[in-house]
């Protein structure tokens, strides 16, 4: 849609001084100010019949569609056609877009080869000079057709696995399948290079590459997509280098640096317990610390605050380190924490909702809460004077423990 | 928390916005269907194909919404509107229409209306160059002028700003040695101030951000069922009330009892409410005030903390972690946290603007999914803040830019974060960012990219957004978006777990209150377009629940207008299995009609709404002194009943009667009714039936030419007495002695108190009355006057919250550490003391 208030209000040399632009000192665009200037009538050249027309017929195109009467946007949309006719050429160059927005919609719905046929056709608009803006979509197209033909190869592939290595149809298939790889990598690596999330289309390409054993190639893909600055961060890009890492049984120390970039973009991502479980293994000692700094940081968000494992872990390796007489770690992440965990987590509300909900939970908080609050602290009173038969025993251990390590009173 | 495994394809580029060589691939990321990639595609195919949209649509049970409250005691103004402010006639040599502000129409106005503001200043400077005593002396040097005499003329002759009254020799002498100085200055100074404030006012016009977040909200009540509508009220949008409303899936909401209410002092702007910990909590924004209350669960309301904002307020959000915590903004770029524990500590300040230079002082700040992190938000982009981490650094969340294929000219609007945790609710990380154009959902853990984008293509400003729970279990949730114009717009989410948000469904447009005009019955034009007005005021308020017991969920639909009405609309859930792009001829929504019930609701409410006096006029026409003239013509002999009769009138400033005219009346009788034409065609086809139709037609010509004149006198007569009756009741009015604006008006919350020391129990009459301009006083005085002598007692007008019931209040005064007292609608209104602002 053109926006006209921005031909009508555009200021002017012969501009009188006298006189004020009613255009907002900001810069700021609204789209409702052409229809308050005309509500005065002014002199002048309106704007031309036809472009009225059309952005009427818009208008009601998308009245008629938030109404959900598609029978009546359907007729506007025939008479809306007429726009074709406009010699405006930015509109004309939108055509690929709409090709390519056309063949999104056909392969989500599974239409796979009417997709296919409609960006080979796209593939091949032009209009007037072939613009960087144009190439992008080009190279978006392209994509897609590969990320089609990684469809057929995978469909392939499945085939492949049923079959015996040894028939005739094996060597065949497989030769198909090479010819379509080669196809397709060619298809990604254009755009994978433009900045920008492709996550679908890294994995098939990556996948690809592994299943002809081009672990270097994968391995570069990746890297490139984690680690260029020109990409935006995405969590993502690091989980896929990961887990191809860990597929490849590569050193701990490699995981390690990789989920800890991960960790500074994403501190609450579920890959985190296995972090912290990495690091828990690991014979530095900074890397022990560090597990500690993860798990508080997982519990810190507010999506994570009924996480069990992470509650475990924290429950389990805060006994371990304080037992390894290592206060000052644990004093360092409390002391950020202390004026809202208490709030935020050992609240008398969750103690109660805890309890009923999941008493396994309640078990594991109120023992966190007695290290780092003390047996006096309320969600530690409260889980404590629960009196339940199986978690009696339990109960008896966590205050002994409590009494023993809580970092308020430390112990003798 | 899981991160979905696969993001949508999306191109990423930076730079700034509006680039025209960049391809907008918006689309990807607007697109509803989840990409899904071949080795996940046997997980989706087992549970159903929970993927494929349903065709949602939610239907109206009437065309547009009906007022749900009656409406206020006070009158409203619409204020400033585009004709006021534009400049009509452009030069016809112009190419290009061209609206523009017109500001010398709007100077010429000003030193008519404000002519003291104008020139007393500029006398006052001038003061030891004039002699203001009468007594001639010719000693001193010639250039004291002697003023008396021309303040004399001024205030006997000259007609208050008229330019064909009569000068004085003295005043012509005046004006010419006056005239280089007086006339330069004054232009110069007064229209670059004038000019300042009509660029202003303008743009307030196009966009009035004050109501950013909506000024409505529940609060839970004593049941389930049963909440606490908060919302204010009052000319001044200075009381906030507090409505029980009983809630049902089978019938319409219903009212319970009076509002409580709580006087403040300035107009709220915001109302923002929360539930955390099984703790509600209500804060609420004014200009330069921000104030936090703690619910009961009996839903009375106790105060915990006002905090002044020197600079203006912008924007205040309520943590949904922890309970009690509030963060708040000010227009000079500061971002402030209130921590029942710490207090206030401010954790970030920068006067600029985030990615460009904006000159708009507008800014924003919510939580995140972090309970120390923050968002902080202007115009040009969202930060995301750590309070804990050192000063000034932060991540941007969303900048308008090429990130986002923002256009040119598109700015922030709104920012929410939309973090509920729960087993059926979106990711806790998003954030819903609206510009004027388009819609964003950013998820934080992935700046700058969004998640989602739509063109919402309202045509106001959307300035109102709220998530709704899924209507029903595995269903999409519902998102409100609400134009400032009263446009009304409903998305449907999906998104849980590891999947990317998307819309579920094509997005749907809601009834507008103006819709709601076919209900009304047909007035005469007056006071149709005071209704139409009305129905067209500003939304600045959205409340809206689910309630999902029924068959079919039902959303209970809230909105607030700048008048201050209510309006509400019930919508019904239809699934529809059929997908939307079904070319079936009967697939469209069908159309909802009155019933006889809401059209009675409606004729109730514009019978309150047309007893309700209209708002005084702005601006007065000047008035004449007529002193001087009539004691001028005392001298003169006066004969006749009539003239004598006029004079008298004229002298005490009332409506000429018919016995002051005396035989006036009686010279010309009083017309009689006129046949009508439907009378004289019967009569005429009688005629010709019974054939005398020339005889007819005769008669006919006769009488044309006798009594022809009468009705024209007649109309003419009515003319003069309107003059007498619109004059004598302007002046009393308007009051002989104020002039219609006073330079010393202030608000109340332009001079606010120190929160610390406020005034609760010992306001009197004379507090309330302070921050009013007196001729507003006089107003609501006769408004009260009048509503308590015409109107039968009516449950929302003051007097009707006025049956004293000792009991309640003494429930409602609960004591509080700040000593302010919250106070209930049901105690006597002129003692009521307030918690000031």
């Amino acid at each position: 849609m053109s926006d006209f208030s921005e031909d009508l209000l555009r200021p002017t040399a012969e501009d009188d001084p006298a006189e004020t632009s009613v255009r907002p000192r900001s810069g700021m665009c609204l789209p409702w100010l052409q229809k308050q200037v005309e509500s005065v009538a002014t002199r002048g050249k309106k704007e031309k019949d036809f472009a009225q027309t059309t952005s009427a017929c818009l208008s009601f195109i998308q009245e008629a569609l938030l109404k959900h009467q598609w029978q009546r946007a359907a007729e506007y949309m025939h008479s809306y056609l007429q726009i074709l006719e406009d010699s405006d050429s930015n509109k004309r160059q939108a055509a690929p877009e709409i090709s390519l927005q056309h063949a999104l919609y056909l392969l989500h719905h599974g239409m796979f080869d009417d997709a296919s046929r409609n960006l080979s056709q796209a593939e091949t608009w032009r209009y007037g000079e072939k613009s960087s803006s144009q190439e992008a979509l080009i190279n978006l197209v392209q994509a897609y057709k590969g990320l089609l033909q990684y469809y057929t190869w995978s469909k392939k592939k499945k085939e492949l696995s049923e079959l015996d290595e040894d028939d005739y149809a094996y060597s065949t298939a497989s030769q198909n399948m090479f010819k379509h790889s080669w196809k397709t990598s060619t298809n990604f690596s254009a755009l994978i290079q433009t900045p920008g999330v492709w996550d679908p289309f890294v994995k098939s390409y990556v996948e690809m590459l592994e299943f002809y054993g081009d672990q270097d190639g994968a391995r570069e893909v990746l890297t490139n997509y984690a680690y260029d600055e020109k990409f935006p961060s995405n969590p993502n890009a690091h989980v896929y280098l990961y887990n191809f890492l860990k597929r490849e049984k590569a050193p701990r120390e490699k995981l390690i640096s990789v989920l800890k970039i991960l960790y500074q973009i994403v501190p609450s991502h579920t890959l985190m317990l296995e972090f912290h479980r990495l690091l828990r293994k690991s014979d530095k000692e900074e890397h022990h610390k560090l597990g500690l700094e993860v798990l508080f940081g997982v519990l810190d968000f507010a999506g994570c605050t009924k996480n069990m494992t992470a509650w475990q872990y924290l429950a389990k390796y805060l006994r371990q380190i304080l037992m390894g007489s290592h206060l000052a770690w644990v004093q360092e992440e409390w002391n950020s924490r202390k004026n809202w965990w208490p709030g935020f987590h050992f609240s008398s509300f969750w103690a109660k909702s805890d309890w009923k909900e999941d008493k396994a939970l309640a078990y594991e908080k109120a023992f966190v809460a007695g290290i780092l609050l003390g047996k006096g602290c309320r969600y530690f009173r409260y889980i404590s004077k629960q009196d339940h038969q199986d978690l009696r025993k339990k109960f008896k251990r966590m205050k002994k423990l409590v009494k023993k390590h809580s970092i308020v009173n430390p112990g003798p | 928390m899981d991160f979905p495994s696969s993001l949508r394809p999306t191109l990423f580029m930076t730079g700034p916005l509006g680039l025209s060589d960049v391809p907008d691939t918006s689309f990807m990321c607007s697109w509803r269907d989840a990409l899904t990639l071949p080795e996940s595609l046997p997980q989706n195919s087992k549970n159903g194909v929970p993927h494929l949209p349903k065709g949602l649509l939610w239907e109206p049970d009437t065309p547009g919404p009906l007022p749900f409250l009656p409406p206020g005691p006070d009158p409203w103004d619409p204020g400033l509107t585009a004709q006021d402010l534009l400049f009509r006639g452009a030069p016809k040599f112009r190419r290009q229409p061209q609206a523009v502000l017109d500001v010398t129409e709007q100077f010429s106005r000003f030193l008519w209306d404000h002519g003291d503001i104008a020139f007393a200043s500029l006398g006052k400077l001038m003061l030891e160059n004039f002699k203001l005593e009468g007594a001639r002396s010719y000693s001193k040097k010639k250039t004291v002028v002697s003023v008396k005499r021309i303040l004399e003329d001024l205030g006997g002759h000259q007609p208050w700003g008229c330019p064909w009254a009569y000068f004085s020799h003295r005043q012509r002498r005046f004006s010419l040695l006056g005239d280089p100085i007086l006339g330069k200055s004054v232009s110069n100074l007064l229209g670059e101030l004038l000019y300042e404030e009509l660029a202003m006012r303008w743009e307030q016009l196009l966009l009035d951000d004050a109501f950013t977040g909506g000024a409505l909200a529940w609060l839970p009540g004593r049941t389930p069922r049963i909440r606490q509508l908060v919302y204010p009220a009052g000319g001044a949008l200075d009381k906030l009330y507090f409505q029980e409303v009983r809630l049902t899936p089978g019938n319409d909401p219903r009212i319970l009892g009076n509002p409580g209410h709580i006087q403040l002092r300035g107009p709220v702007r915001q109302v923002v409410t929360c539930a955390v910990q099984g703790e509600s909590l209500l804060a609420v924004r004014s200009d330069y005030h921000c104030a936090l209350w703690k619910v009961s669960r009996q839903g009375r309301p106790a105060p915990l903390q006002v905090l002044k904002v020197e600079k203006g307020a912008m924007g205040i959000n309520l943590s949904p972690h922890l309970p009690g915590e509030l963060v708040v903004c000010s227009r000079s770029g500061a971002v402030c946290l209130w921590t029942p524990h710490d207090g206030l500590q401010q954790i970030y300040k920068d006067p600029e603007t985030l990615v460009f230079r904006d000159p708009s002082p507008w800014r924003w700040a919510d939580f995140t999914a972090h309970p120390r992190v923050l968002t902080v938000g202007d115009r040009t982009g969202v930060k995301i803040i750590d309070t804990q981490g050192p000063p000034g650094c932060g991540l941007l969340l969303f900048r308008v830019g090429a990130e986002a294929s923002c256009q040119k000219g598109e700015r922030v609007l709104l920012t929410q974060y939309l973090g509920e945790c729960g087993p059926d609710s979106l990711q806790p990380t998003l954030h819903l960012i609206c510009t004027q154009f388009s819609l964003y959902l950013m998820d934080e853990r992935l700046p700058l990219v969004p998640v989602l984008k739509w063109d919402h293509s309202l045509p106001s400003a959307p300035l109102l957004a709220q998530l709704l729970p899924p209507p029903r279990p595995g269903c999409a949730r519902p998102l409100l978006l609400g134009g400032q114009g009263g446009q009304l717009q409903l998305l449907h989410i999906t998104g849980e777990g590891a999947s990317t948000p998307r819309l579920a469904g094509p997005p749907q447009s809601l009834p507008s209150r103006s819709d709601s005009l076919s209900a009304f019955p047909l007035l005469e034009p007056r006071s149709q377009w005071q209704l139409q007005e009305r129905l067209q005021a500003p939304t600045i308020g959205l409340a809206a629940t689910i309630l999902s017991s029924s068959p079919t969920p039902v959303l209970s639909l809230f909105q607030l207008s700048a008048a201050g009405d209510v309006f509400h609309q019930r919508l019904h859930l239809r699934e529809d299995p059929r997908l939307p792009s079904d070319p079936r001829p009967n697939c469209h929504a069908p159309t909802a009609s009155w019933s006889p019930q809401a059209t009675a609701c409606c004729r109730r409410w514009l019978k309150a709404l047309l007893e309700v006096p209209p708002a005084p006029p702005v601006w007065a026409a000047p008035t004449f002194s007529h002193r001087r003239l009539l004691s001028f013509k005392e001298q003169q002999k006066v004969e006749g009943k009539v003239p004598e009769g006029l004079r008298a009138a004229m002298a005490q400033g009332r409506l000429l009667q018919q016995r002051d005219l005396g035989l006036l009346p009686t010279a010309e009788p009083p017309p009689g009714p006129e046949p009508g034409p439907k009378d004289e065609l019967s009569e005429r086809l009688e005629a010709a039936w019974e054939g005398p139709m020339a005889a007819w037609w005769e008669q006919q010509q006769d009488r044309t030419s006798g009594p022809g004149r009468q009705p024209k006198r007649h109309k003419r007569r009515m003319q003069l007495s309107n003059t007498f009756s619109s004059l004598s009741g302007h002046l009393d009015l308007s009051g002989a002695t104020s002039p219609p604006h006073s330079p010393d008006w202030t608000s109340p919350v332009s001079r606010p108190r120190s929160p610390v020391t406020l005034p609760s129990q010992e306001l009197t009459q004379d507090l309330w009355a302070q921050g009013i301009p007196s001729e507003r006083q006089q107003t609501l005085q006769r408004t009260l006057r009048d509503c308590t002598a015409e109107l039968p007692p009516h449950r929302d007008t003051p007097e009707g919250a006025t049956a004293p019931s000792s009991q309640t209040s003494s429930i409602w005064a609960t004591p509080s550490r700040q000593q302010v007292r919250v106070l209930s609608g049901s105690q006597p209104h002129r003692k009521k003391p307030r918690m000031g602002f």
